[in-house]
């Protein structure tokens, strides 16, 4: 294992290694999420876990929002985990979900606190001690066999299909060879290639399951009577250059390199073998960025050409794009710049090369733009009707 | 002179990665080699044909479909939303899938 093909990671109890060291301030429905954000205010080294619904949810739709809120909580960059909720039951269940991973877990309950400034204070209190024991822990040196790393794009032009997409493909390629895991994600962002990726499966069966979820994906757009022309591509991508989803799906594809596809995950849940998989998300950067944080990506590789600032709040979000102008121009939302593809006539291996050293030293503490400027969101995908 | 780039020699699209003036000689870079006269003004990162396209014909980048000409297009014109559609996900073709 040479020193270039290691990282400075955080060493959790369930074997799995974070990036960062984090203790997550959890809201366990909308509700909360005023105490939340005063508590990640009030301490340092918290990061917020908000959501838009859980009270109202019903069927497999709360199942997922619960499953993908403990996602987020157990995400290796998180050292430990306040809990802001309502009342004990619902906080009870979330809990439930979370302290299997062995992070310590504390409940704060604002009817059994007394309002909003008691409960602000005991769960400030908390997320306080918590944050004083995790910085206690030493980063250690860990194989790339620890990352799983996402690969994401918004805010697409054709700059992405042609070098910052095959850049993080290069990336990626070699996050596989040494044994980690990659994550591709955005299922209407394959409409137009699937019959190319489908190709790299390497099982019938996962052939068959990644099909199935791309066609059932666009017999649902077609379902509710829509064209998905009105709104992907989106008007910013069109300005862009990208035509068709078509031509936005096969540039797309290229973050996922050329190893074969081994698995297929649902929203937010964890991919559980080495290798290349695709999980089923929407194409809206915040919703797919956060079920890949779900899904335990200590990292995304976010390819933006026309310029697209956000990150996840729980996976570091590191923003690539081969734009010359957007390199210029939104400089400050610009991690990695491969533009020298198409201006300079680097290499795409070359360019792949620099964003994976760069991968490297952000998993060993270098902060991202979307970390610095605090570009970060959290947004879990609805799947039904609330009560 | 800008620069338009083939991505596979089946292609008839290229995408010109410097901006390009109605008129201008683009030099064509990538699986394609030689000169292609632009009709019209073709944005960064836009598409010009590289070959007279017919109406119903594919659009071909990457080597793939990536879209269907709704009107005559000479080469060195502009290609994009205007002229091509998708075939995709759109409710009212049963299946556009081209494989």
């Amino acid at each position: 294992m040479s020193q270039a093909e290691t990282f400075l990671g955080y060493e959790r109890a369930d074997g799995r290694v974070g990036i960062r060291n984090w203790v997550a301030v959890v809201s366990v429905m909308e509700n909360c999420n005023s105490i939340t954000r005063a508590v990640v205010r009030s301490v340092l080294n918290t990061v917020p876990v908000a959501t838009a619904y859980v009270r109202g949810q019903i069927g497999q739709d709360l199942e997922i929002t619960m499953s993908v809120l403990a996602g987020l909580a157990t995400n290796p960059n998180i050292g430990g985990v306040v809990i802001v909720g309502l009342e004990p039951v619902t906080s009870e269940d979330l809990a439930r979900r979370i302290r299997p991973s062995g992070l310590p877990v504390a409940i704060v309950n604002i009817q059994e606190t007394g309002g909003t400034l008691e409960a602000t204070m005991l769960a400030s209190r908390q997320a306080a001690r918590m944050v004083r024991a995790a910085s206690a822990m030493r980063r250690k040196p860990f194989p790339v066999s620890h990352l799983t790393v996402g690969v994401e794009c918004g805010g697409s032009d054709t700059t992405s299909g042609l070098a910052s997409n095959p850049a993080i493909g290069v990336a990626a390629d070699r996050i596989v060879s040494l044994g980690g895991q990659v994550v591709i994600s955005e299922t209407s962002e394959f409409l137009g290639a699937e019959h190319v990726f489908a190709d790299r499966a390497a099982t019938p069966a996962v052939r068959d399951r990644f099909l199935a979820e791309v066609h059932g994906h666009e017999r649902r757009i077609m379902d509710q009577g829509v064209d998905l022309r009105g709104s992907n591509p989106t008007r910013d991508n069109i300005r862009g250059g990208l035509t068709t989803i078509e031509e936005k799906s096969l540039g797309a594809m290229a973050k996922a390199g050329t190893t074969p596809l081994v698995g297929i995950v649902g929203y937010g849940e964890r991919p559980s073998s080495p290798g290349l998989h695709f999980m089923a998300t929407p194409a809206p950067a915040v919703e797919s960025l956060t079920g890949l944080a779900a899904g335990g990506c200590q990292i995304n590789l976010f390819s933006t050409g026309v310029g697209n600032p956000i990150g996840s709040v729980i996976s570091t979000t590191i923003k690539v794009t081969g734009n010359r102008n957007t390199a210029q121009n939104f400089s400050d939302n610009i991690d990695c710049d491969v533009s020298g593809i198409l201006e300079a006539g680097e290499r795409v291996a070359a360019a792949g090369a620099r964003v994976f050293d760069y991968m490297l030293s952000v998993a060993s503490g270098e902060l991202t733009s979307a970390e610095i400027l605090d570009a970060r969101e959290t947004s879990i995908s609805r799947f039904g009707l609330s009560m | 002179m800008p620069r338009a780039i083939v991505l596979d020699a089946r292609d008839n699209v290229a995408t010109l990665i410097d901006p390009a003036a109605a008129g201008d000689i683009a030099a064509l870079t990538g699986e394609a080699q030689g000169e292609i006269t632009l009709r019209e003004a073709v944005p960064y990162g836009h598409k010009c044909a590289t070959r007279a396209i017919a109406p119903g014909d594919d659009i071909l980048k990457y080597g793939q479909v990536v879209g269907r000409a709704m009107a005559t297009i000479a080469a060195g014109q502009h290609v994009h939303v205007h002229n091509v559609e998708s075939l995709r996900a759109r409710g009212d073709l049963e299946s556009g899938r081209s494989s």
